[in-house]
């Protein structure tokens, strides 16, 4: 019993400061502290394929390009690049000058523990070692049949013997075709065709620079030690817990943007403009693998930054829109911004009903409610979309309106009627496909209802989310909910997906063909940024808003809370958590 | 050897007659009786269009909570949460009558025929009970409302839960056909020269009818408890309002919303049901206990 009444206070309190030890200090210092709703896998830019992955290499990594945090839509500028890319004048060749005086992070395994210059090889390895087989990334997409060569040296290595052994074989030494570097500091690509957003995969994460020392050293270790050029190093990594950066000494190429709109001027935005980055000493991600920890450490103060959790909406927003007032009273302020992203409910083109009357698919765009869609599953974050472009990218016309893009039950019914199918008379029961989570059902039987209400028999069909996915390559549908997410800001991401040669198992899911609509979007795909690429854009939007093989439906927003002590967050869709740019203590 | 008298064929509806008797001396099996009467009155008026038939209809603004008009309120649809409940319990008890057609039958004859014959053809069914009772229920009915060639809905519910749930039917009716092979009324029938099918559906089965009876309104309860969960992951039935669908809807307006009624009303909805057969198979377990007899 002595032993017992001695032992147990000592592990209560052990356990205590334990306990304590997990959760996040309060007030730091000048330390920011942010929240991953997941474990961080690996720290190999290779393997960067979640948006959380992409928040830590962010700090570390860099590539040619990063994109500019101020402006909307969004554009890149050079990052590791001297210039932003010299294209010839027929759109294939890519001429790139790489600086040749910023510095890899020290590590051990440079010389003297002292980080080498980077150069044009580096580009060149890094690139390489993405298309190697052995890689076994998912990034190869953002080159696949893109670079002259480059298959051909991913065919090539699948002859290589397996990772760990040859871990930097002779073939890497080989040259490609459409990748080479001329000199130290210059890089030249010869595309197989114009990619007129190539210029947005070079400034994505599985593009960027790593040493080809490092990966030899580490080999397959190489995912758990980071060694980049980016404001921040790894300090370090409590898996399933902590992440912690420190400022990279050799970090001296970064400055804050001079440029912004009236509204980032008026926001203080820019008042630190033109100063060396980055602000924060030490950044902590803290990982949560549920959300309401998360959510509860963050009204705490003990987290700077939150996404509001779906079930904690109505305790952090009023029905205005605003902040609630006991959050907002805490100095927490409410950041908003585009999603990059429509939702939209696809025709089959195929179907012999649904192919064949244009003025059925114009009735059904004209019957659908998105209004109550947007307020009753998007808590109002969003707008109708008229088009296939999302609002902050090029493209978007926030004048441009679809002649159908409005609820009208009357003029459906009208346009049913003109379509032969006066009441819905004569019209087969239609089949919704959608995949089996609440809110997709609940949003198909809102259509069904909305439908219903003109005349048409709509039944709600769910399903799996790998049979939607094969559904959807065979077109085995009549209609499908459906939505997109931009995977670069560039509006060829979006209008690819009406383009008749992209038919299923490509992302036309529609199969939608209209020889008009593929002479502009190739005619878009030769021209650079600028009024003509506008004009044509417009086109194709007025042509897709004519012939409705989709539903436009809606633009999303997403809310972002932060303590007011957080200064410079301007939240971007593309580049996740630039920590670089934040400052304590000066929250707008 | 247990006191009750042993019935043939002709005299199961003495049987019957014997257990109607005694329920009605039981009130809490009257009570029971009525609230399933009840049940099945509201799912028989819906299937004939007669009640709850605008159940798809926008009647109001979404999450209006309970009033005059709508005592049991309007769902994210603003559709009227007691015309879905009503066309639930007509749901509820398609399932749970077909489903029980199928696995009563299935379960009394496999039973029947292993505990008379014994030797490969018992090894055989109890093989295969065995190792469907090993697989767990939930992940079983899953898999199998995923691969029945008739699509997703509620013929494909009632099929799923039907050949899986006949069991605990075969085991009990195989336990009590080996004991009641052995005794002397079978024998006898034997002896007379009854083939083996006249002896296992004339002589046996309506001795072991009385598990039987219990058995159905088991096997009756668990069908609707399980397309309420079925539904509820997204397998069940599509398209069409149920208790299952209700629950999973009202899970989000509860917590982001504070819309409790959807939720109240579709798990009340489950739970009184559920009572009720639970009550009336306690009274009919003692109604049709031999040694009451």
């Amino acid at each position: 019993m002595p032993f017992l009444s001695r032992v147990l206070p000592l592990s209560v309190c052990l356990a205590l400061t334990l306990l304590a030890g997990c959760a996040p200090e309060r007030d730091p210092g000048n330390v920011y502290r942010g929240a991953l709703i997941s474990n961080l896998k690996t720290f190999d830019p290779a393997q960067a394929s979640d948006s959380y992955s992409n928040q830590s290499q962010f700090q570390i990594y860099e590539a040619l390009y990063e994109y500019k945090y101020l402006a909307r839509p969004y554009e890149i500028q050079p990052c590791l690049a001297a210039a932003l890319p010299e294209v010839s004048a027929d759109g294939t060749v890519y001429t790139i000058h790489v600086r040749t005086d910023i510095e890899f992070q020290d590590d051990p395994t440079f010389p003297g523990g002292k980080g080498r210059k980077i150069n044009a090889h580096d580009f060149i390895y890094s690139i390489k070692r993405l298309t190697d087989v052995r890689t076994d990334t998912y990034g190869w997409w953002i080159f696949d049949g893109k670079v002259k060569g480059l298959n051909a040296f991913r065919d090539a290595s699948e002859k290589l013997p397996a990772l760990p052994d040859s871990i930097h074989p002779a073939l890497y030494d080989q040259e490609v075709e459409g990748l080479r570097a001329l000199n130290d500091s210059t890089v030249r690509i010869e595309l197989t065709r114009p990619f007129p957003y190539f210029k947005y995969i070079l400034a994505m994460p599985y593009a960027a620079f790593v040493a080809h020392e490092v990966v030899d050293k580490y080999g397959p270790e190489f995912l758990n030690h980071p060694v980049g050029t980016g404001p921040y190093v790894l300090k370090e990594w409590r898996r399933g817990l902590r992440l912690t950066f420190a400022r990279n000494p050799k970090y001296h190429h970064g400055f804050y943007p001079t440029e912004g709109s009236p509204a980032d001027s008026a926001a203080g935005l820019l008042a630190d403009a033109g100063k060396p980055l980055p602000f924060i000493d030490r950044a902590e991600l803290y990982i949560f693998n549920e959300t309401q920890p998360m959510w509860l450490n963050f009204l705490r103060g003990n987290l700077d930054r939150s996404s509001i959790p779906k079930d904690n909406y109505s305790q952090a927003v009023t029905p205005g829109r605003g902040l609630n007032e006991v959050i907002r009273k805490r100095g927490i302020v409410l950041n908003r911004m585009w999603q990059l992203d429509l939702t939209y409910i696809c025709f089959n083109m195929k179907d012999p009903v649904l192919g064949k009357y244009k003025k059925l698919r114009q009735a059904m765009q004209l019957g659908y409610d998105v209004e109550t869609v947007i307020d009753r599953f998007y808590n109002g974050r969003g707008i109708r979309a008229q088009s296939l472009i999302p609002p902050e990218l090029a493209g978007y016309d926030s004048t441009f309106r679809s002649p159908y893009g409005e609820y009208n039950p009357a003029r459906a019914r009208k346009l049913l009627a003109e379509a032969g199918f006066p009441g819905g008379k004569g019209l087969p029961e239609l089949v919704f496909l959608t995949v089996a989570s609440t809110e997709a059902r609940q949003r198909g039987e809102h259509f069904a209802q909305n439908m219903a209400a003109i005349g048409i028999t709509v039944k709600v069909e769910s399903c799996t989310w790998p049979e939607y996915l094969e559904r959807l390559q065979v077109s085995r549908y009549q209609l499908v909910g459906a939505s997109w997410m931009a995977d670069y800001p560039d509006p060829e991401n979006f209008l690819q997906l009406l383009y008749g040669p992209n038919k299923p198992p490509g992302e036309n899911n529609a199969s939608y063909q209209n020889d008009a609509y593929d002479r502009l979007f190739e005619e878009m795909t030769r021209l650079q940024d600028g009024p003509d690429r506008m004009a044509v854009i417009r086109q194709m939007k007025e042509i897709a808003a004519e012939d409705a093989p989709w539903i436009f439906a809606v633009h999303r927003v997403a809310e972002i809370l932060s303590y007011q002590r957080i200064g410079n967050l301007k939240p971007h869709a593309v580049a996740e958590s630039p920590i670089k740019y934040y400052r304590i203590g000066e929250g707008k | 050897m247990l006191s009750g008298r042993l019935y043939s064929a002709m005299e199961v509806p003495l049987l019957l007659e014997s257990v109607i008797r005694r329920l009605k001396r039981d009130k809490v099996a009257l009570v029971a009786v009525c609230v399933i009467g009840l049940y099945l009155f509201a799912g028989l008026l819906s299937l004939a269009g007669l009640l709850a038939s605008g159940f798809a209809e926008q009647v109001g603004e979404a999450y209006a909570p309970p009033s005059w008009a709508h005592p049991f309120g309007l769902d994210v649809l603003g559709r009227s949460v007691w015309e879905r409940l009503v066309q639930g319990s007509r749901v509820a008890l398609i399932v749970g009558f077909f489903s029980t057609a199928i696995a009563i039958p299935v379960g009394a004859v496999l039973g029947l025929v292993a505990g008379y014959f014994r030797g490969w053809v018992d090894a055989l069914v109890v093989w295969l009970y065995s190792t469907l009772d090993a697989i767990p229920t939930i992940l079983l009915l899953l898999a199998m409302a995923l691969v029945l060639p008739t699509g997703k809905g509620l013929a494909t519910v009632c099929i799923a839960l039907g050949v899986t749930s006949w069991v605990s039917t075969c085991r009990v009716v195989r336990g009590e056909a080996i004991r009641q092979k052995e005794l002397d009324y079978v024998r006898a029938a034997r002896s007379l020269g009854a083939g083996n099918l006249r002896i296992l559906f004339v002589h046996l089965l309506p001795n072991v009818l009385h598990l039987v009876l219990v058995q159905a309104s088991l096997v009756f309860v668990y069908s609707i408890k399980s397309e309420v969960i079925l539904s509820y992951l997204g397998v069940g039935v599509q398209n069409f309002p149920s208790w299952g669908v209700m629950i999973d809807d009202a899970r989000l307006e509860l917590v982001g919303r504070g819309v409790w009624w959807q939720f109240a009303a579709a798990t009340a909805a489950l739970f009184v049901l559920v009572l009720a057969f639970n009550l009336f198979n306690d009274a009919l377990k003692d109604a049709l206990d031999p040694k009451e007899r």
